[in-house]
């Protein structure tokens, strides 16, 4: 077995993005039964989105800056290379959006949510953009990982028929 | 007498406004910085890469302009309904801005 620094922070980065996401729905689904009682709990969540999204923003920028450029030649050299000049540009750039919303959450879950409609709302949708954001990036990530797959099986194929 | 309230705190309508500009601001810096080299060179110069620049001027934007805007008293006037539609119109077309750009570029 041959688990690489690089394998360990791109599953991480994206463990943690998927946790920051999943948390977003657990805010989500506390505000809809937003009580005196559960106020504590919605906020434990809104700080686990901001946790896990910063997490994996620490996490991926470090493998980006210095794991993705080997990959980004390679996908740019395959049959996807929109994989990259599309879908990685796009993530790269969209993930900060979710960061800031994440870091966002805590400030508006301080109001008393069940008191609040107007609290209650602005939380709804913030956790709504964050859970949408992070399932697109999610995906992106999906396709960027088909593009370095296609272009590694293409070169196999071609070094196969030499 | 029931002890609803339909208003945000100053906290949270500032820091809102702030989400929503920076959201916009970080679309409008990923183009820019693409179309015009200079401003690449210079943001991979300020932080080893462009990307990390990036991302350290949005939380420095996110965080500088809710603490101005959450101390004035004008984001209290502003309607909590009007304050989460611009919120969400400015994620959604910021993101979806994004991904045009990049598909065109």
């Amino acid at each position: 077995m041959n688990v690489t620094s690089s394998d360990i922070l791109l599953l991480a980065h994206a463990t943690f993005g998927v946790l920051g996401t999943v948390s977003a729905v657990w805010v989500f689904v506390e505000t809809l039964n937003a009580q005196e009682r559960n106020a504590r709990r919605t906020r434990t969540a809104a700080w686990c989105v901001t946790i896990f999204m910063t997490a994996a923003w620490i996490v991926a920028g470090y493998w980006y800056l210095h794991f993705y450029p080997a990959e980004r030649a390679i996908i740019l050299k395959g049959p996807w290379p929109f994989a990259h000049s599309i879908f990685m540009e796009t993530k790269e750039h969209l993930f900060l959006m979710t960061l800031i919303l994440a870091f966002y959450l805590p400030v508006v879950v301080r109001e008393k949510l069940h008191a609040n409609p107007a609290a209650r709302k602005m939380t709804l949708c913030v956790a709504m953009m964050i859970v949408i954001t992070g399932l697109a990036i999610e995906g992106a990530g999906a396709v960027i990982d088909h593009g370095v797959k296609v272009a590694l099986l293409r070169s196999a194929a071609m070094g196969a028929a030499k | 007498m029931s002890s609803d309230t339909v208003k945000l705190s100053r906290a949270s309508a500032g820091f809102g406004i702030s989400v929503a500009i920076t959201a916009l601001f970080n679309t409008v810096l990923a183009c820019v910085k693409d179309a015009y080299h200079p401003l690449l060179v210079i943001m991979n110069s300020i932080a080893g890469h462009n990307w990390t620049t990036q991302g350290l001027a949005d939380v420095i934007l996110f965080v500088g302009l809710g603490l101005i805007l959450s101390r004035s008293h004008a984001v209290e006037r502003i309607r909590p309904d009007r304050l989460i539609a611009f919120l969400v119109a400015a994620v959604a077309v910021a993101g979806v801005g994004l991904f045009f750009w990049y598909t065109m570029f």
